[in-house]
């Protein structure tokens, strides 16, 4: 068996492997702006949210073989971005604490309802009573445990499986971070509206 | 079960049921309204764009050409 074989077979792949990275990147940097704007609110600062997401793409430009063709890049994505928050030493803060939120499910609706003048105002009025800055304060204020997940849910739109996934905690930790910080969300939120 | 169906992660009879509560009790029927605009306006509200130098930094860390 001459040599020009086996080295014409080990170019091709080469060049196939060249190819499947080129195309890696293009894809992951495809998704950079929607991977952006849930870094953005895992962490306090533009400044932390900008180093994170340059971090991860070193990172995952380097790893990118252990990305699986065919599954969830964003997800993928935001797993080595997460983890790399947490290896900051993000991860000091305890527990939050537990102590139960008396507010029903419906404080803030009552809430922001109370400050209307009509009898029965529709869901856009009462949302109006919301600003932008009260939102990105009400968030930054949610313990973090709590916040990433409310932030991959409700904000990157990640399914509870694929938020397990990233954070790798089981779905029902998922779910019952999601149920708590949505109402630590609304009641910071319902503190902001009333005295704003 | 308001928030899984707002989450909509209920399953076919749970959803049902859902509805047919909230064809029925028009406080409910307001209030998952809200949580509806709520989620959407929380989302919005969140959302802070890329800055094109980070852009440009996140392609500067290419490996490959392209």
């Amino acid at each position: 068996m001459s040599e020009s074989e086996p080295t014409a077979t080990e170019a091709r792949r080469l060049a196939e492997e060249s190819r499947n990275r080129v195309r890696f990147e293009e894809e992951a940097l495809e998704l950079s702006d929607q991977v952006y704007r849930v870094a953005r609110r895992l962490v306090g600062s533009r400044e932390e949210a900008e180093d994170l997401m340059q971090d991860a793409y070193a990172r995952a430009f380097r790893s990118w073989q252990q990305y699986q063709p065919g599954t969830n890049l964003r997800a993928w994505l935001l797993r080595i971005l997460t983890n790399l928050n947490i290896d900051r030493g993000r991860r000091v803060q305890r527990s939050p604490d537990l102590q139960p939120l008396e507010e029903g499910d419906y404080f803030l609706y009552n809430k922001l309802e109370s400050t209307l003048p009509d009898e029965n105002p529709d869901e856009e009025r009462v949302i109006e009573k919301l600003s932008q800055n009260s939102v990105v304060e009400a968030l930054a204020e949610v313990p973090h445990d709590f916040r990433d997940v409310v932030v991959l849910v409700d904000i990157g739109e990640f399914s509870y499986a694929d938020a397990a996934q990233i954070l790798d905690i089981p779905v029902g930790t998922v779910m019952s971070r999601l149920h708590r910080g949505r109402r630590v969300l609304k009641k910071n939120l319902a503190e902001k509206a009333v005295t704003a | 079960m308001m928030q899984p169906y707002v989450d909509g992660v209920l399953s076919d009879e749970q959803v049902k049921e859902a509805k047919e509560h909230l064809a029925a009790c028009p406080p409910c029927e307001k209030r998952f309204r809200f949580e509806v605009s709520l989620r959407h306006f929380v989302r919005v509200a969140a959302t802070e764009e890329m800055s094109e130098e980070l852009k440009a930094k996140l392609v500067g860390l290419r490996t490959t050409e392209g």
